[in-house]
């Protein structure tokens, strides 16, 4: 159920006098499903349905936030009062406090349809498993002092787990993580990122340590492009590219944008946390440093909110954020980018990523790798991490580029600060010159 | 979380004769419910501008056997529980017996009035950690939270008991610069005995500016001398050992640590019962160097048909309380000062903090910990060593401890883990 956005809107006036000020109210209501299956039987399910809301004042001296879990008016009201007080202001009048009302509540998750279509495919091709499925449906609304109010929903579901695959040296336990929203077409897909993932593998060797020239295939440089350009490009974020707008820092043929508007990535969203709807930013264009992601409170008259605040839940405040980072297709195959590494890495899965931005510093997981020697695909390799500095691995990106785009479904929770939020991203095959790589265990 | 002990009764338990009523009818005598209400107030201060967050929340979850098969639900109301219970029930999940559930009862816990806004400590921090770093290191951000929340668990075999506490703790963020060079030092802190901004603002000093020296580690080999927080994390790292069903292959019971090493978990201080209602005691989990005992949740103890240890733990009310650890700790039974553990480092290495988290692979006996710290030469600090990694079988790692200080302390990993300065023999670095 909405809340009256006119009356709420009504209420936070007079928190948002001063053109600077920003004032709304963030609601979400959240219905999650989980079953654990273990070796084709279900061991676990739980379901949970939360709501709550926040009020919310910014202002140039700091930032003040309210959250009950409740979702009604006259939690709303409690919450604008709250911030009002804390203020200085004189607060709304109290209200008798009436029956609650009973909320609605999103649509019922379809929850049998998905477990029996699962159960089935986790008995075709992964008999051996632990798996756990979540779905999730989220409806957030968000009242801001001026403007439209806006309500916007959100279906996303999430496999994760491990499974027994046969391999050339005997069964061997891999990891396995898919996330997407929920769509009639998601069944398909998992079954096909499952097949690829139960492929057989050869023995695996270290990967050795040292600098090596690496292809991040099947999509996974996306997770590369988040640590090293969404998370620097975060509005009000000190890292080496600040200052550093419209210089060249990659080959032309590197183009990169952070698009939210890509609802079939599990990053998308029809609106941002404080209601506005998102805009492709171009990250890098033609190799140049370009757009910054921004939110409202780090917008500026050249430079307005790009509809990227992004709240983990109403109990926080927005954050400028990235979505879903995008990187376009080159023309070369995938012969063509075996070719051109000749010797190196080939990686097709990154389980794990981290950037200091205050160094540029950032280190990429991945959980094996296949070894190319002289343009043909050689040893398998164990896990190993991938390290470099934003600026040098930029440079080192190879102009050749692939021509075919992948969604990375493995890429998918992101937390900054405390706050998780879904993000995404897909990539064409890429070859960075140079990387500094080592084995883990 | 400390014990609340003053102000205000637990507010009216609106809804919750209703849901053991539904749960009664599903499950007789196979349920439990939770109730959670907590408030916090949070202040995130950095030299421009102050951010004050105040969260009220309220949380209900319920488990119960329906047909010998277990179910979970949680709402932020009762009505939302409801909801979810019912839907959830559709689902068939496997049969499994269920636990033998508790039976205690407790008095009404009181709860807090309204709780006190966190202190603005972020300018004497940012003078410490100035002064400690010699300038090099700038506090940026400084988040502080008070909390206080009320609990109570009931089920359907007689037990009600009310839990409650308060809590006070924060993350601090600096980076450290030389040069062009730069750093980030990230500290989550907990503070039961009140704020200690000494030790906070010399983790961050050190954690931001030991790895601007550049300098690799000189030596391969060596003693491992790791800072409290060092050993809190590993510890940490450790505690799936004591929580699994079944132990490793190289796992031998009776020497896995050194004969010096003692492991206790002892949340008595914080809470009388855990989180399904079993009373808290002190479980010895390894004592004299060998693995003593395992914690147990309900389910776990049912399985491994032994009595549970009052280690079911919920992190939250969304989630089913799993086994782990409450407020485990390292401790020694003649503990030296950790100056004569300084003493005793002929050639090795300071560990003052790790820079990424540890790796532990259980299955294939190996660790990996990425740290930056001071060489040692001779019991005396040579200089400041960028980053180090100490890597090796987790079975030589914890029989090769030889000595632990007096100075422990407790770090949130969330949940309170304790170490003092540990000293480790013949360990290798890279």
């Amino acid at each position: 159920m909405e809340l009256d956005a006119v009356a709420v809107a009504r209420w936070l006036e007079s928190l948002a006098k001063r053109p600077e000020e920003i004032a709304d109210v963030f609601t979400e209501r959240r219905r999650e499903v989980t079953v654990a299956w273990r070796d084709g039987e279900i061991r676990e399910a739980r379901e949970s349905f939360t709501e709550g809301l926040s009020a919310r004042w910014r202002g140039l001296s700091g930032e003040r936030l309210v959250f009950v879990s409740r979702c009604d008016e006259e939690a709303a009201r409690q919450a604008v009062r709250a911030v009002q007080k804390e203020i200085g202001l004189s607060p709304l009048p109290v209200k008798p406090s009436r029956a609650r009302e009973e909320s609605a509540g999103p649509a019922w998750l379809d929850t049998d349809r998905w477990v029996k279509r699962l159960s089935a495919l986790f008995a075709r091709h992964a008999p051996r498993h632990r798996f756990r499925w979540t779905l999730s449906d989220v409806t957030r609304q968000v009242i801001p002092a001026r403007g439209a109010a806006s309500v916007f929903a959100r279906r996303l579901m999430s496999v994760q787990g491990t499974f027994t695959a046969a391999s050339r040296r005997g069964d061997e336990t891999r990891d396995f993580s898919f996330h997407a929203p929920a769509a009639e077409s998601t069944a398909e897909e998992l079954r096909v990122m499952l097949t690829r993932a139960g492929q057989p593998r050869d023995a695996a060797v270290p990967c050795g340590e040292g600098e090596t020239d690496v292809v991040l295939a099947a999509g996974c440089a996306a997770v590369l492009f988040h640590e090293i350009l969404s998370h620097p490009l975060e509005a009000g974020a000190e890292s080496p590219l600040s200052g550093l707008q419209q210089a060249r820092l990659a080959p032309a043929e590197v183009d990169v944008r952070d698009d939210a508007t890509r609802l079939d990535l599990f990053g998308g969203y029809e609106r941002d946390d404080e209601g506005a709807a998102p805009l492709a930013v171009k990250l890098l264009d033609t190799g140049r440093l370009s757009g910054r992601l921004t939110d409202r409170a780090h917008a500026t008259a050249r430079i307005p909110s790009n509809g990227h605040a992004r709240r983990a839940g109403p109990q926080d405040p927005p954050l400028p954020r990235g979505s879903n980072v995008l990187v376009a297709a080159g023309r070369s195959t995938a012969d063509e980018m075996l070719r051109r590494l000749s010797s190196g890495l080939w990686i097709e899965e990154i389980d794990g990523g981290s950037v200091e931005l205050a160094s540029g510093r950032f280190r990429l997981r991945f959980p094996h790798a296949r070894r190319v020697r002289r343009g043909k695909r050689a040893d398998e390799c164990s896990a190993g991490v991938l390290s470099g500095e934003i600026l040098t691995v930029l440079r080192s990106i190879d102009p050749g580029i692939g021509r075919e785009v992948h969604a990375y479904r493995a890429l998918a929770w992101c937390a900054r600060g405390g706050q998780v939020v879904p993000v995404q991203g897909a990539a064409p095959d890429l070859l960075v010159r140079g990387f500094s790589v080592r084995p883990v265990l | 979380m400390r014990e609340a002990t003053t102000a205000s009764a637990i507010p009216p338990e609106a809804g919750f004769d209703r849901l053991c009523e539904e749960l009664s009818r599903r499950a007789p005598g196979e349920w439990e419910l939770y109730r959670k209400s907590g408030e916090s107030l949070d202040l995130q201060a950095t030299a421009a501008a102050r951010v004050t967050i105040a969260r009220r929340e309220e949380g209900w979850a319920a488990r119960w056997w329906e047909r010998g098969a277990p179910l979970f639900a949680s709402g932020s109301s009762p009505e939302n529980l409801e909801r979810a219970l019912a839907e959830v029930s559709r689902i068939q999940t496997s049969k499994e017996p269920s636990p033998a559930w508790p039976t205690a009862k407790s008095p009404e816990r009181k709860t807090h009035g309204a709780i006190e806004p966190p202190p603005d400590l972020f300018e004497e921090l940012q003078r410490q950690v100035a002064a400690e770093s010699r300038g090099e290191a700038r506090l940026q951000r400084l988040t502080l939270r008070r909390g206080a929340s009320a609990e109570r668990i009931v089920n359907g075999r007689g037990l009600d008991v009310f839990l409650g506490g308060e809590l006070l703790d924060g993350h601090a963020f600096a980076i450290g610069r030389k040069g062009s060079r730069a750093c980030e030092a990230s500290v989550v802190f907990r503070w039961d005995q009140g704020p200690d901004l000494e030790s906070l603002a010399r983790r961050l000093a050190d954690r931001a500016t030991l790895p601007l020296s550049d300098k690799p580690a000189p030596m391969d080999r060596g003693e491992w001398l790791l800072e409290p927080s060092v050993g809190a994390a590993l510890l940490s790292g450790l505690t799936p050992l004591f929580c699994r069903d079944a132990l490793p292959k190289w796992v031998h019971r009776a020497e896995l640590f050194a004969p010096l090493v003692r492991i206790a978990d002892d949340a008595s201080a914080d809470a009388l019962y855990d989180g399904e209602g079993t009373q808290t005691r002190r479980v010895a989990v390894v004592e004299g160097g060998t693995l003593a005992a395992r914690l147990h949740d309900l389910l776990s103890a049912r399985r491994a048909g032994a009595p549970p240890t009052g280690h079911g733990v919920r992190t939250s009310y969304r989630v089913p309380p799993a086994p782990g650890p409450r407020r485990i700790f390292l401790e020694a039974d003649a503990p030296v000062p950790p100056r004569e553990l300084l003493s005793r480092v002929r050639r090795g290495l300071f560990a003052s903090a790790l820079t990424a988290a540890a790796r532990l692979d259980f299955e294939r006996d190996r660790y990996e910990a990425e740290f930056t710290g001071i060489a040692v030469i001779g019991g005396r600090a040579q200089g400041p060593v960028a980053g180090a990694r100490a890597r090796g079988r987790i079975s030589q790692l914890l029989r090769r401890i030889s000595g632990l200080s007096t100075d422990r302390q407790f770090f949130p990993m969330p949940y309170p883990a304790g170490a003092p300065t540990l000293l480790v023999e013949r360990v290798d670095f890279d």
